[in-house]
């Protein structure tokens, strides 16, 4: 197996570049059967998102490779050349696991990655690009990205405020099933807070705002209720999780308004978030039991220790990685190594047979004794010219160089591959 | 025989009490399945202890020092066990482990073999009065972890850093509704049992008992009844309501282990 890889990706690329070299979906499986057709390209796969675009082939050469991807999106070498990495045989398998483990995300451990992968090598399996090699390879690097998940804490903690949110929300209430949101004030931040939340479980959703049309219109979105600006202070009450985020200059939810509402929940605990700026939210309320308050900056410090915490465990995950590249370098070898020898084998062994064959008219006055004599020098010839490339094939199974020499071997006994 | 199934029992209990301080350590789960099924492997095997011991003094055997600490022990993981099959929350094992292999291990080093009942607790009374109480005891044992637990994700959360989160222990809600079931159970338990033991005293010597073991369990029963009181009425949940399980823990244990510095009725042999 001969691996080749050319990509570039936001680390390498700017958006201009990356959106003048993705294969829209429309174009992959065009781009697939024409990659597929070059000669010495013998199986492809195209994973094109808005970060990162790897074309991933069973080559000897990856300039192969960069000249399609030229070619395709009529574009000169030069302009990109610098932009595009490539990658051959340990290095592009490395790779491969390291993107579908997602390693190599802009956000280490996002969980869509492994989904675009699977939907890349889904369209090549149907364009027909996917051979022995390359399903052998995704396939391995599915089973990788699953136990970097479950082995690692890389995807675990929230990185983003509306799941640092949720993930609060859970350390206070556990299940969140039956547990009411109420947002104040209609931003984007706000919204995209309540729908993690509403997803997480949370059942119904209050949504009050100084329009009240604005109110009613996202009240829509979450199939909650609309709640007049004038009286949202006596809806609070019903609620267990406060998101504010209103354009107010000055806090409009103070100590003495939280310190009541909490007395007529009979101290059942509220959540508030306050993602506001200016602060909508008096920070004294985070003094009151049964009270937690988090503003923007608070939820920004959970959000960084947890990006902390998955450097730290991308480390760990880079090991595994590293484990299995080898693992799966020493299958493929050996893979590569075993049928040359077999097919050897067998093929030698048809050239004696079909030749005593031959002979069989100037054998037959031989007594049976001399018949089995030659029979056994023939076979012990054979063997003895075999024992030394065997040995070799043996040696080099191992070796990166094995394939190379495993191709060596059957040119020069003539042994057609599988 | 008792005696090596207790000494059995509390080698595998200690397997619960490593689990206990490597999570505590790492602030994760650590082996928690291997050693919940050898706390419980251990818990059958004191059971059966506990039941030989019965078998040989004909007796509940509850009148020696060794055997109330072996009895509050296998109570304290039946009390884990059943929570835990309720509510699942295995970060209880923390709290319970631990103290399960104390018990146990007392019980083993004031094992003493010898089997003489003092003619005062000779009395069907004791197949009543002491259950209740150590059941009570067991219950508001786990009400008392609870709060701990409580309170320290509660302090978690409000000091905001996300350092000091404790990603293994349970949430808020969880630990304060286990607390007041527990509350729930135990109150009545140690109440009857209160009961159960003037009356006792009263059939015996026509006057309730007047040692220091009596007035602690008052004393403890007093603050249950308050953070009953305030919990149903005054609406109290939370951090208030888990100092006060605290505290009311504390007089059960000064109650059940001060009781020999006392002196009095309820010294154990």
């Amino acid at each position: 197996m001969q691996l080749a890889l050319v990509g570039l990706s936001h680390k390498t690329a700017p958006v201009e570049i990356r959106e003048r070299l993705a294969f829209s979906n429309d174009a992959l499986r065009s781009a697939l059967t024409s990659l597929v057709d070059r000669r010495r390209v013998n199986e492809a796969m195209i994973l094109s998102t808005c970060n990162r675009v790897e074309v991933v082939a069973e080559s000897p050469d990856d300039r192969l490779i960069r000249d399609f991807i030229c070619e395709f999106h009529q574009i000169s070498h030069d302009s990109v050349s610098t932009h595009l990495y490539s990658y051959r045989n340990v290095e592009a398998i490395r790779h491969v696991f390291r993107v579908t483990a997602s390693l190599d995300s802009m956000v280490i451990g996002e969980p869509q990655i492994l989904g675009q992968v699977k939907e890349a090598f889904r369209i090549a399996m149907d364009a027909g690009t996917v051979g022995m090699h390359l399903s052998a390879l995704m396939n391995r690097a599915f089973a990788v990205a699953k136990k970097v998940r479950s082995e690692t804490g890389i995807s675990q903690s929230a990185v983003s405020v509306s799941y640092a949110a949720v993930e609060l929300a859970r350390k206070i209430f556990g299940d969140l099933s039956g547990k009411t949101v109420m947002i104040i004030g209609a931003s984007k931040m706000g919204e995209l807070a309540a729908k993690h939340l509403r997803r997480a479980g949370a059942s119904s959703v209050l949504v009050t705002n100084r329009t009240f049309e604005r109110a009613v219109e996202l009240a829509k979105v979450f199939e909650g209720a609309a709640v007049p600006f004038e009286h949202f202070t006596d809806h609070m009450t019903g609620a267990d999780i406060v998101i504010t985020s209103t354009g107010a200059p000055h806090f409009i939810i103070g100590r003495n308004l939280a310190e009541q509402v909490i007395h007529r929940r009979k101290n059942k605990p509220i959540f508030f978030i306050d993602i506001a700026v200016p602060r909508d939210i008096d920070p004294a309320v985070n003094q009151i039991d049964n009270a937690f308050l988090y503003d923007i900056d608070d939820l920004q410090q959970v959000i960084d220790a947890n990006l902390k915490e998955r450097f730290k465990e991308a480390m760990r995950a880079e090991q595994i990685v590293d484990d299995e590249v080898e693992a799966f370098c020493l299958k493929m070898q050996t893979r590569d190594v075993v049928p040359t020898i077999v097919q050897l084998r067998d093929s030698l062994e048809k050239v004696r047979r079909d030749e005593i064959e031959r002979n069989r008219r100037h054998l037959k006055d031989l007594s049976p004794d001399q018949q089995a004599a030659v029979d056994q020098i023939t076979k012990s010839i054979v063997n003895k010219i075999l024992h030394p490339p065997i040995e070799q094939l043996k040696q080099m199974a191992h070796d990166p160089q094995g394939a190379d020499l495993a191709d060596l071997i059957r040119k020069i006994f003539n042994v057609k591959p599988q | 025989m008792h005696v090596v199934l207790l000494r059995l029992a509390l080698g595998l209990y200690s397997f619960g009490f490593a689990h206990s301080v490597l999570t505590a350590l790492k602030k994760k789960q650590t082996f928690f399945q291997p050693a919940l099924a050898a706390v419980f492997a251990g818990f059958i095997l004191h059971v059966a202890s506990i039941a030989l011991r019965a078998l040989d003094v004909r007796y509940l055997p509850l009148t020696q020092q060794y055997e109330a600490f072996s009895f509050f022990g296998a109570l304290t993981t039946l009390g884990f066990l059943i929570a835990y099959a309720k509510y699942r929350i295995a970060p209880l094992s923390v709290f319970a482990f631990p103290l399960i292999f104390i018990m146990t291990f007392v019980a083993n080093l004031f094992y003493d073999p010898s089997a003489s009942i003092p003619p005062v607790l000779r009395s069907n009374w004791i197949y009543i009065h002491t259950p209740l109480v150590f059941f009570g005891y067991a219950a508001l044992f786990i009400a008392f972890a609870a709060a701990i637990m409580y309170l320290i994700q509660e302090r978690a959360l409000k000091s905001k850093h996300p350092i000091r989160f404790h990603n293994w222990l349970p949430s808020l809600e969880i630990c304060d509704d286990l607390a007041y079931k527990s509350l729930a159970i135990g109150f009545p338990l140690i109440t009857l049992g209160i009961v159960t033991g003037a009356l006792w005293a009263q059939a015996v010597w026509g006057v309730w008992a007047r040692d220091a073991k009596v007035l602690f369990s008052f004393l403890t029963w007093l603050v249950y009844m308050m953070l009953i009181f305030y919990r149903l009425i005054a609406g109290w949940r939370g951090r208030k309501a888990a100092y006060l399980s605290i505290v009311g823990f504390i007089g059960v244990l000064v109650t059940f282990l001060g009781a020999n510095y006392f002196g009095g009725l309820h010294t154990f042999q």
